[in-house]
């Protein structure tokens, strides 16, 4: 089954980058049987429009692959999962990293986001995973960060470490999250906004995206 | 409600809600239900349960897997939440509730919830715990409530352990409550072995359990009509 004509019809409809992965060795048993992660990516800021957009690209997704008589189950984006359902007990097994790395899509880099080479971090994703044979594109297996660590040395809660991702050691924790997190908490009760954005911004690839 | 087409209208629509997971449509069908003076509880059980049991067979058949059986089970709760408050407490002679809950250690709880729903469905009380929950927490609430009917989910070998404590601590303060355990790990030999009353070892089995339940209940009703 040909996943070209799934992505130029999800690129004419807004989608920055779609990407179609083979996830098999990601999956728990739950899921088992929906072996193709599609990850799509929007190149905007995390706003309300951005995440209504992407829920409407799975919504074509979901659509397209019932059209060809396939299984889907979408994991929506982040910022807009709902508390209160019993399908989201779901969406925590399998995360948008793995689609795209496995799309070939992009690595985790040192600062523990996907980057992509064209535009960096600044990226919002959905997956939809499906059951319909889709060829799979080459995966992203290694970090291409190399000897750059703009990103550590900007952290200002030095949870960036420096540490290399690979698909050989894909448990390894990149960042210590828990210090991101209460440099998240602090940055809440004084701003209102959580997140500082730094290993973002400094990111070479990131800045690439922005100017384009 | 004088309409007879009408009302299998209304119900399919439930049904298919149910079947084809379609949140808006079982929302609808309840609100019109309710606004075209349907008995709730037919709306229920000849609706979305009769729905539910169509996915219970689906899923033996392999057509479903869990993620839609989640998918229906939201959709049934969209109508459940707009019929509960129009249903007449079910004069069946089982007054319910039952304590249900994940024991410590063990923060699965995908099965534990479904059947969590068939319990609400039936119209009975549900204490529901959460889950990794201690397991003197069982027996209090058990006792605080009063309840008939305990459900221990596990999905781990290793928290699995905690069920005979508990189903010994239960039964030795009140020998009359049931006792329902559920999970990868458990067995019929088990159940027995432990004492515990009933026994399903996945969601899909304690859905299909749960459905049995219920449609035992739908079956009483049903009887109890006739002699009217």
């Amino acid at each position: 089954m040909d996943a070209k004509q799934l992505k130029q019809f999800l690129q004419a409809e807004g989608a920055t980058l779609v990407g179609v992965g083979d996830v098999t060795k990601a999956l728990p048993k739950e899921i088992v049987h929906l072996n193709r992660g599609i990850a799509i990516a929007l190149n905007r800021s995390l706003t309300k429009e951005a995440v209504d957009k992407l829920v409407r690209l799975q919504t074509l997704t979901e659509g397209w692959l019932k059209a060809n008589g396939h299984r889907s189950l979408s994991i929506p984006p982040d910022s807009d999962r709902r508390k209160d359902k019993l399908i989201t007990k779901l969406y925590r097994l399998f995360c948008h990293k793995t689609a795209a790395t496995c799309s070939g899509l992009g690595w985790i880099g040192k600062n523990g986001l996907i980057i992509n080479e064209q535009y960096g971090s600044k990226l919002t994703w959905a997956t939809v995973l499906t059951d319909a044979p889709l060829g799979a594109d080459r995966p992203c297996v290694s970090s291409r960060c190399g000897d750059c660590d703009l990103c550590v040395r900007h952290c200002p809660s030095g949870a960036v470490q420096g540490h290399l991702w690979s698909l050989r050691n894909p448990l390894r924790e990149i960042v210590a999250y828990d210090k991101c997190r209460s440099l998240k908490s602090g940055r809440t009760a004084l701003k209102g906004k959580p997140n500082c954005g730094f290993c973002v911004t400094v990111c070479p690839y990131s800045r690439n995206g922005a100017k384009k | 409600m004088a309409d007879e087409t009408r009302k299998k209208e209304i119900l399919d629509k439930l049904r298919n809600g149910v079947i084809q997971y379609d949140e808006d449509a079982c929302r609808e069908g309840a609100q019109e239900a309710v606004a075209e003076g349907l008995d709730a509880n037919e709306a229920i059980f000849d609706g979305l349960v009769s729905g539910m049991e169509e996915v219970g067979r689906l899923f033996e058949a392999q057509e479903y897997f869990v993620p839609e059986i989640l998918m229906c089970a939201d959709a049934l709760y969209a109508g459940l939440e707009i019929l509960k408050p129009h249903c007449r407490q079910m004069d069946l002679g089982v007054k319910g509730s039952v304590v249900i809950g994940t024991v410590e250690g063990d923060v699965h709880d995908i099965g534990k919830n479904l059947v969590k729903m068939m319990f609400d469905v039936a119209g009975f009380t549900v204490y529901d715990l959460g889950r990794d929950v201690p397991l003197d927490k069982f027996v209090e609430e058990q006792l605080k409530t009063d309840s008939e009917l305990v459900c221990l989910s596990a999905m781990m070998t290793t928290s699995m352990v905690g069920m005979p404590k508990v189903i010994e601590k239960i039964k030795e303060k009140n020998p009359n409550c049931m006792i329902m355990i559920g999970g990868a790990p458990t067995s019929k030999e088990l159940a027995d072995k432990w004492g515990a009353d009933g026994y399903a070892e996945d969601a899909s089995n304690a859905l299909k359990e749960a459905i049995k339940m219920v449609a035992f209940l739908k079956k009483l009703r049903d009887e109890k009509a006739q002699k009217k």
